[in-house]
């Protein structure tokens, strides 16, 4: 963990140098604008997502066919998605060091990551599950589980993300040895 | 029915986070006590002007000749820049005046933490250096209190 929590460490005190990072760390109106642009496009994609996970649950527009209602939702769904991870990015790029040590970040990752492989067994499932139940008002169960998860994992997702801003676990803060291996800190290190 | 379950359903989370948003980037009182306000005399040591908080670190003598190291959190770099505070306002080495409050989190690690209200500079000129909405008590340091 040690030597994992190092290579992370040099790799975002490295990015950290860069003139583009500190110009956004200290910009006037852009980092903002970014944070504000990733907090609207998570409106657009969870709330494309949780229609269809809805739908699944027989709770939101019982009465379309299921595979419609992905097909249609899902573009504007990836375009939120896809503005959500460049300014992530880019928040990221910006304040390097704390994040790449926010406990908060840490966990966020995992649930992604979770998220993930969760959305791509859901799409396993839903092409393997047929059209019989395409206009039932709920889905097969599989495909219910798949969807109650993913609705968890979002919400758990978020409200990690704006835990972030806290500095409860910063490691500047110096917490407990137990936390601050799981942040990521560095003894004796230099930058936060 | 089923609409009601759905918008129960939705609307929960939503009003969970919104009571939390609505106190701008983070909560006042989730970090900072407001039954501890500072007033702290010092000599600029560090400036931070970083998004989404600048921080200016001071060291405070006390009476006793002891220095304490001090951090105090401002505003965002563009809030500071239209209350009329920039990075060079501040440079190493500035006798300045800090009112605010102290965090909740009194270790002092790795300086004694607060989140900064107005700033007054040797020449009596002060500037608010907070932000607006954080839930902060309304001690008339902010000028859109009055509003």
């Amino acid at each position: 963990m040690d030597v994992f929590n190092q290579l992370i460490y040099d790799f975002a005190a490295w990015v950290d140098t860069h003139q583009w990072s500190t110009a956004l760390h200290e910009s006037f109106y852009v980092y903002n604008w970014i944070e504000s642009t990733h907090v609207v496009a998570l409106t657009l994609s969870l709330g494309m997502l949780f229609l269809i996970d809805l739908r699944m649950l027989g709770l939101a527009m019982a009465d379309i066919p299921a595979s419609t209602l992905a097909r249609r939702l899902s573009l504007p769904m990836f375009l939120g998605f896809t503005v959500m991870i460049i300014t992530g990015l880019l928040l990221f790029y910006a304040i390097p060091v704390r994040s790449a040590q926010s406990l908060w970040l840490r966990i966020k990752l995992v649930l992604l990551f979770a998220a993930a492989i969760n959305a791509w067994l859901f799409h396993r499932r839903l092409r393997t599950a047929g059209q019989s139940w395409d206009t039932a008002v709920k889905a097969p169960v599989r495909l219910q589980v798949g969807a109650s998860l993913s609705i968890t994992f979002w919400v758990l997702i978020v409200i990690c993300g704006r835990l972030i801003a806290y500095d409860w676990f910063d490691c500047r803060a110096e917490p407990s040895s137990f936390i601050a291996t799981l942040a990521g800190c560095i003894a004796d290190q230099e930058q936060f | 029915m089923r609409t009601i379950r759905l918008l129960a359903l939705m609307l929960l989370p939503l009003a969970a986070l919104y009571s939390w948003q609505a106190k701008g980037h983070h909560a006042f009182s989730a970090e900072f006590d407001k039954e501890a306000p500072v007033s702290l005399e010092g000599v600029v040591t560090k400036v931070e002007w970083i998004n989404p908080h600048a921080w200016i670190h001071l060291d405070v003598t006390g009476e006793d000749g002891s220095t304490v190291a001090w951090m105090v959190e401002g505003g965002t770099p563009n809030t500071l820049l239209r209350g009329g505070v920039n990075k060079n306002s501040v440079p190493i080495g500035t006798s300045i005046k800090v009112r605010g409050y102290q965090a909740k989190d009194k270790r002092c690690v790795p300086a004694c933490k607060a989140n900064g209200r107005d700033l007054t500079f040797s020449d009596g000129r002060k500037v608010f250096m907070g932000s607006s909405g954080t839930g902060a008590p309304k001690d008339g340091s902010d000028p859109r209190d009055r509003r």
